[in-house]
């Protein structure tokens, strides 16, 4: 429970799961939205690595510690 | 606008993350000192990012893109003019005294700096303004989402509010600084991509230099009359009106913002966290500025880009916004930039509520009911102020649904306030003469000289009650004459009073006044970490923007 008083954890945490679902949502979408399909899959795995890279400061700054 | 399940299950993921926070920190908070000043024990990277988060509210993030449509570039000077050289200043000039001082609020610094009576003055006014914001932020939220969505306007009230009001009575300051820079985050990437598609779709830097008048495409060129430039603006009311004035006024003397520098773990971090704030500030024109822009172009390339228009015939330009998530948002990616406008309107309010319950729990009541209470007894006036807080709030957002104008009639209080509020700082802090009898009269006499220059004046048909002999080319332009004119005044009648009125000895200004401080010597002995350098790295890249877009 402690950890996530880190607000990085939670900030990655949530960015993960707004990536995956962009991300899913993409890959159930019709095929003849190629653009709308792009976008979200694109924007998905912007927060996908924006959440990563959240946590992996988190886990830097732990072992620095 | 229709979202789909996708993008309400995006925005319910977003309150669940929100009110999360505030139950994960609800076992921290103790007494008045965690709920109100968050210990002074948050992390420099947090309080830096609250610090832009706090002012990136439904005026900034709406309002800017609206002026960047109707100003184009010329919007940038309230960043790269005004926010740029405050925060620095702030960072480097006032940090020390504010933080040094051991004072819990900006008004407590009045107190100990001149007396009750200018605090009183300042809290009383501070704390009204803070409430009616929050409650004007609430009914613009209500509003778009009524618009856009078809959202029920009580329900869009309502759940807002209590999401709001539920981190923050969790988990008081920390909760909110801590959501403030979730909201951060989802604000910069869920409108970048917007940004991104805005451009590619009009073809680039190149489509918009092609698609917008050039008018609206440089930030000094024209300013040497104000019939030359989009804005309606002269250089001087820019640069001392704006510059100087108003964005040394907000910046260095809000305590909304100020709040956010003043919970750091210790001066240092104290006096780095607005210029840390200062680097992503000169970078945000390219989210909240360009879509204005972007949309000029768009407009002029395609159809279905226009703006819908007011009861008066006027385009409305708060609708860029919204009309870009509609237009190039697909469903899913939608839920995020959604998401994001709910994030800033909710920043915004949260950052005034917080800095109400503080205010109000130390600088009136604690002041002027009860003076002795203990630690536990103000944790307990500091949460029912919050509640208090967010109901005024509500009750102002249904008032300002009935009345229209009570929205432009506050913002402009709230301009005759803090303009010459700067003045009264700028002089306690480097005039050790300054007295409280000087400080009280100069505010009053500045906030009565901003209402009659506005009684005077006329702009876009606004201002002129009293009688009409001056009419700027717009309200922007009335806006920052008005700010130089109350400063002035406010200067020439404290100088006055406080020459005919007795100082406080030189041994209580100790720590509040510049001349009378010793001065820090700073232990980082790396230059880069040092604040004054680090501000003149800010600003170097701050001029060099100017220059690029001249």
């Amino acid at each position: 429970m402690n950890k996530l008083y880190d607000l990085r954890i939670v900030i990655g945490i949530f960015f993960l799961i707004i990536g995956f679902l962009l991300m899913g949502y993409a890959f159930f979408l019709d095929g003849s939205l190629e653009e709308n399909i792009k976008i979200n899959l694109y924007c998905g795995l912007l927060f996908l690595s924006f959440g990563l890279l959240m946590l992996l400061l988190k886990t830097k700054r732990n072992r620095s510690n | 606008m229709k979202l789909e399940l996708i993008d309400y299950l995006i925005i319910a993921i977003y309150f669940v993350f929100v009110i999360g926070i505030g139950f994960l920190l609800k076992r921290q908070v103790k007494s008045a000192n965690d709920f109100l000043m968050s210990n002074r024990n948050i992390p420099l990277w947090i309080t830096s990012l609250a610090f832009i988060s706090a002012n990136l509210g439904a005026q900034e993030v709406l309002g800017m893109a609206a002026n960047g449509a109707k100003y184009g570039l010329y919007t940038v000077h309230f960043y790269w003019l005004g926010a740029a050289l405050a925060m620095i200043f702030l960072g480097v000039f006032m940090m020390p005294f504010y933080y040094g001082s051991k004072a819990r609020s900006v008004p407590e610094y009045l107190k100990l700096r001149f007396d009750e009576k200018t605090r009183t003055f300042n809290a009383f006014g501070f704390a009204a303004m803070t409430v009616f914001s929050s409650g004007v932020s609430l009914y613009a939220l209500a509003m778009l989402m009524e618009v856009i969505l078809g959202w029920n306007f009580d329900l869009s009230i309502w759940i807002s509010a209590l999401v709001v009001f539920g981190y923050i009575f969790m988990g008081g300051l920390t909760s909110a600084v801590y959501n403030e820079v979730l909201q951060f985050f989802l604000i910069v990437l869920g409108i970048a991509p917007l940004v991104f598609l805005g451009l590619h779709k009009v073809g680039g830097w190149e489509g918009i230099v092609a698609n917008v008048q050039d008018a609206k495409l440089h930030v000094w060129k024209g300013l040497d009359d104000p019939s030359h430039n989009p804005m309606g603006v002269d250089a001087f009311s820019m640069v001392f009106g704006l510059g100087f004035v108003l964005a040394f006024g907000y910046w260095c003397t809000d305590f909304l913002v100020v709040q956010r520098a003043m919970i750091s773990k210790n001066l240092s971090d104290a006096q780095k966290t607005p210029i840390i704030a200062a680097i992503p500030k000169i970078l945000m024109p390219a989210i909240v500025i360009l879509p204005g822009i972007i949309i000029l172009a768009l407009q002029n390339k395609f159809l279905g880009f226009e703006l819908p228009v007011n009861a008066n015939g006027d385009a409305n330009y708060n609708m860029v916004l919204p009309i870009l998530l509609q237009k190039l948002y697909p469903n899913g990616i939608l839920g995020v930039g959604i998401t994001a406008l709910i994030a800033s309107f909710m920043s915004g309010m949260a950052g005034n509520v917080t800095a109400f319950n503080t205010v109000w729990t130390f600088d009136i009541y604690q002041s002027h009911i009860k003076k002795n209470g203990s630690e536990k007894h103000y944790y307990y006036v500091g949460k029912i102020a919050t509640v208090a807080g967010i109901l005024i709030s509500i009750l102002t957002a249904y008032v300002a649904r009935g009345f229209n104008n009570i929205m432009d009639l506050l913002q402009l209080v709230f301009s005759f306030v803090n303009a010459p509020l700067f003045a009264t700082f700028f002089l306690g802090m480097f005039w050790k003469r300054t007295t409280g009898h000087g400080a009280f009269w100069g505010l009053i006499f500045g906030t009565a000289a901003a209402t009659i220059t506005h009684g005077l004046t006329v702009a876009e048909g606004k201002g002129g009650w009293i009688a009409n002999i001056h009419e700027f080319y717009s309200g922007t332009s009335q806006a920052f004459n008005i700010a130089w004119i109350s400063f002035l005044v406010c200067v020439v009648v404290t100088i006055v009073i406080s020459l005919i009125t007795k100082p406080k000895p030189e041994e209580e200004l100790v720590g509040l006044v510049y001349s009378l401080t010793p001065k820090q010597t700073d232990s980082n002995k790396i230059w880069y970490k040092n604040p004054l350098w680090m501000g003149v790295a800010v600003l170097i890249v701050t001029i060099v923007f100017n220059i690029i877009f001249f």
